[in-house]
């Protein structure tokens, strides 16, 4: 079963998702890290994620790219946090897919819901801004946005988080 | 305390006025803070919280002293962080401190509105 988790920066949409997971009850409790440590202001942001999930039974598997090759207990219940970040690794990092990353990161969301009971996807809302961006911008948000329209038709329910408030969009 | 919030240009204020016709407002963009623990509503909230973490004031304390000084009042945010991320860290920084305080605010909130369009959707209310 596959739960998309998305909002705007700041909106608490983590907060909302992990205590999702806590109330699909007891399993083998999965947390995909995709945050790439390469600076002082993500290791912050990463301590502070780390914080909020201390001591609600999580292991932790980093992945910053290749999503489909990641080892994840069967039957597991698995929160992927970010969509954000895992797209932007695998578009701007050297081992990264390029030119193939929806195609990669689609197999990995094919791979979890194979493999795991529960998954719950933490996505971000990056399409509402201005449209003065470069052109590997334009390419991120376009990428971004085709993953989450493809996760969320995938999906048995998606959620927009607004300020802590769940709202039901499917 | 009731929170309204929505994009920019959406007609929120003019909600809230209609919505709470007593209260007496200040602008978020020019108030002081004593004049905001004291009003009956505040719009541009989100240029207040700007405008103190410009002066290098801490604003995560922000809801905590609302509820204590001032737990009716109304308040009119901008909601920020649906856009790409930006490269200025000030500018990252304020959409989290929007974020992280109207996440604080909507958990105490009577009701929380948003408004799109000028059209109101009341999303939590207890």
């Amino acid at each position: 079963m596959i739960t998309v988790v998305t909002g705007g920066s700041g909106s608490g949409k983590s907060a909302y998702a992990e205590d999702l997971i806590l109330s699909y009850g007891p399993a083998k409790r999965i947390y995909i890290a995709t945050m790439f440590p390469y600076d002082a202001e993500s290791d912050r942001r990463i301590e502070r994620h780390r914080a909020m999930r201390r001591d609600k039974g999580f292991t932790t598997v980093e992945c910053y790219t290749a999503l489909s090759e990641a080892q994840i207990p069967p039957g597991s219940h698995v929160l992927l946090e970010c969509m954000s970040n895992l797209v932007a690794n695998e578009m701007f990092q050297e081992n990264g897919a390029g030119g193939r990353t929806v195609e990669a990161v689609m197999d990995g969301i094919r791979m979890l819901q194979k493999t795991a009971a529960h998954v719950c996807i933490v996505t971000n809302e990056i399409f509402s801004g201005s449209q003065s961006y470069d052109e590997g911008t334009r390419q991120y948000q376009q990428n971004l946005g085709a993953i989450n329209c493809q996760i969320v038709q995938m999906a048995d329910a998606a959620v927009e988080v607004v300020y802590g408030i769940p709202l039901r969009i499917k | 305390m009731e929170l309204i919030v929505g994009g920019a240009y959406q007609g929120k204020q003019a909600y809230a006025r209609e919505k709470f016709p007593q209260a007496a407002w200040v602008d978020g963009a020019a108030c002081t803070l004593e004049e905001l623990l004291g009003a009956g509503g505040v719009y541009r909230f989100h240029d207040f919280l700007d405008r103190q973490m410009r002066q290098g004031e801490d604003v995560q304390a922000l809801p905590g002293l609302i509820m204590a000084k001032n737990p009716d009042l109304v308040i009119v945010s901008d909601e920020v962080g649906y856009g790409v991320v930006p490269v200025d860290a000030h500018e990252r920084a304020f959409r989290e401190a929007v974020g992280r305080v109207c996440c604080a605010l909507a958990a105490e909130a009577r009701r929380v509105h948003r408004v799109v369009c000028g059209v109101g959707t009341v999303i939590r209310d207890v």
